[in-house]
């Protein structure tokens, strides 16, 4: 049975579905003006992040002590920080940081995630007793696991971060796997295979895996909107990457010493990660009410 | 619940077994002699077999011995104590913002779906989502605070100590951009949650029958729909401790958060894993709490 077969059978499960998958994400992206708006916001952030340094009008870290701490004006359009240094420039050197994070924490999470997600729902006694300490690293929030992570781990670096970050939402990406592996195994087509002698490895990558593509899209759609805001916490509170590279949180926390008298160098990098988020939030709804129709009446 | 807390309790030991180099070391400092190391590991037990210090960490946990902390040399349970009123006043409001703001918001978007309030409630509440309350925090800050002087910006002095109420002025501004994120999440949920149920068929027999609206709403509709409703709230528990780290932080507030904060730029362990141990068993409470809610709430739910 070929991928395409199986489509016909599910109708709206996969969006490579016969219109061609460029046609049919253009509709996906059309349908709705809203998912449309986060599409063209996240290409704007992609667009930032691959041309860099030759769209900003000064270097990240260009100092100008005589322009220090002015408000928006022509030369820099959102203000100066106490160094001099141009906020725009500084905001759109974050954005390539930002997203590198996001998408090597989302992959981390995955290549955790997906392989102990797959093998509890698989077997058993393997899932009931994993799953349990999957459960209480779920009992910790967020920001708490991830800053004793960062204590543990030592020095403040990209691939701590990377680490510490990845770490809290690896669980919840188990979670989503092994609950989708439940459902997916009692399908017939598992059975058959079972009953045909297919290796259970076999019936994992080929059966399994691929109908988890789904959820587990959505799911790292979602664990990279809540990466970067916690990243963003993390450099704000002083733990995350090195202050010497320039990101958002860092900046916010910078500015914080002149929050009265020079509140566009903490107001503009938060616009900037809220878009972010709120791009990767909408983007995540709706494939979640793309891929999986279950939701899409409660949404 | 029980292992759950032991799972927790276990978690937190095999994160601090990671911690590279030498606790001891670490507390002494760069000037001491091997032999004060070593007198301080045998008063520590790190001389002894793995396991036998995870059955001392275990009990000590259970006497309420978290052990002490390397910077303030005082036990660590009594240093979160001291933190604990400004964090659980905060917490409070906070969830006081959540759910009033929340769960009439989402009822009334339930009400008239796609009008447009309803449609612009769910906009603030996307944008809610998206907001960092750190940023939020610091922008209501310079505001309501620097430019209208309405509110104080920072500090917060305790009203145990001080019989003082007035103080809890002060918790207003983090209260707000901390509940504010979490309310989003609430309003959203009590909204789905409500459309379902106000299709339902009692929904319609009810209102035939001739009562008003609002008996329908808060007595038919309100209470089937509150189980996904309180699941989220539960939820918030865990973000709001997250929120809380970053809003304490952001406002100057002597509370757990900060304190945990410190903790980790001063590698001051012991008290990093008695908060991650606190606040993880609180979190394993919490949710206990929450199921035994539901068969209150849902008498079609039983546990045996």
């Amino acid at each position: 049975m070929d991928t395409k077969g199986r489509s016909q059978d599910k109708p709206g499960r996969d969006i490579s579905r016969s219109p061609g998958l460029i046609a049919s994400l253009m509709k996906f992206l059309t349908k709705r003006k809203i998912t449309l708006l986060a599409a063209l916001i996240l290409a704007a952030f992609l667009f930032i992040a691959a041309t860099g340094p030759h769209i900003s009008p000064f270097g990240a870290d260009a100092l100008n002590l005589s322009h220090r701490l002015q408000g928006p004006n022509r030369t820099h359009l959102f203000g100066t920080d106490n160094f001099g240094r141009d906020i725009l420039s500084r905001a759109l050197s974050g954005t390539r940081i930002t997203l590198l994070l996001g998408l090597s924490i989302s992959a981390f999470a995955l290549a955790l995630g997906l392989p102990i997600g797959m093998l509890c729902g698989f077997y058993d006694t393997f899932g009931l007793i994993v799953m349990r300490f999957v459960d209480a690293m779920m009992a910790f929030p967020a920001i708490i696991l991830a800053l004793s992570l960062m204590a543990i781990l030592g020095k403040p670096g990209i691939l701590n971060v990377i680490i510490a970050v990845g770490m809290v939402w690896a669980p919840r990406m188990v979670r989503v796997v092994y609950s989708s592996t439940l459902s997916l195994r009692e399908n017939t087509y598992v059975e058959a295979a079972r009953a045909l002698g297919m290796q259970p490895s076999r019936i994992l990558v080929r059966h399994i895996a691929i109908n988890l593509l789904s959820p587990v899209i959505v799911q790292a759609t979602f664990t990279f909107a809540f990466s970067i805001m916690e990243v963003a916490a993390l450099n704000f509170l002083g733990v995350g990457i090195p202050p010497y590279i320039a990101s958002w949180g860092g900046m916010m926390n910078e500015g914080r010493t002149y929050i009265i008298r020079a509140p566009w160098i903490i107001l503009f990098p938060g616009i900037f990660l809220a878009l972010a988020v709120l791009s990767f939030n909408l983007l995540g709804d709706a494939l979640r009410d793309r891929l999986d129709p279950k939701l899409r009446r409660i949404m | 619940m029980l292992v759950s807390t032991f799972l927790v309790i276990t978690i937190t030991f095999v994160l601090m077994q990671l911690i590279p180099g030498d606790p001891a070391a670490v507390m002494l400092g760069t000037n001491a002699t091997p032999e004060q190391i070593e007198q301080l590991r045998t008063t520590w037990g790190l001389n002894q077999p793995i396991t036998v210090q995870f059955y001392r960490y275990f009990t000590n946990f259970f006497k309420g011995d978290l052990g002490e902390s390397l910077f303030h040399r005082q036990p660590v349970l009594y240093i979160i104590g001291q933190r604990a009123e400004t964090s659980i006043l905060l917490g409070i409001m906070a969830l006081l913002v959540v759910v009033g703001v929340g769960i009439p918001a989402g009822t009334i978007s339930a009400l008239k779906p796609n009008s447009w309030t309803d449609n612009s409630l769910l906009l603030v509440a996307l944008a809610g989502a998206s907001i960092p309350s750190f940023w939020l925090g610091l922008m209501l800050m310079t505001v309501v605070a620097g430019k209208l002087h309405l509110l104080p910006s920072s500090g917060f002095t305790s009203i145990l100590a001080t019989g003082n109420l007035a103080n809890l002025k002060n918790l207003i501004l983090p209260a707000f951009s901390l509940g504010f994120v979490n309310a989003a999440l609430v309003a959203r949920t009590s909204r789905s949650s409500m459309l379902d149920v106000l299709q339902a068929d009692y929904i319609t027999t009810a209102k035939a029958k001739g009562l008003s609206d609002w008996i329908v709403i808060i007595k038919h509709a309100f209470r089937n729909a509150s189980i996904p409703i309180i699941t989220v709230v539960s939820f918030t528990f865990a973000s709001l401790v997250s929120g809380a780290v970053v809003t304490e932080n952001v406002f100057a507030l002597p509370g757990v958060g900060n304190l945990i904060v410190q903790s980790v730029l001063k590698r001051d362990y012991p008290v990093i894993q008695g908060i991650m141990m606190i606040v993880a068993v609180l979190y394993v409470v919490i949710n206990f709490v929450t199921d035994l809610t539901y068969a209150s709430l849902d008498p079609r739910i039983r546990y045996r």
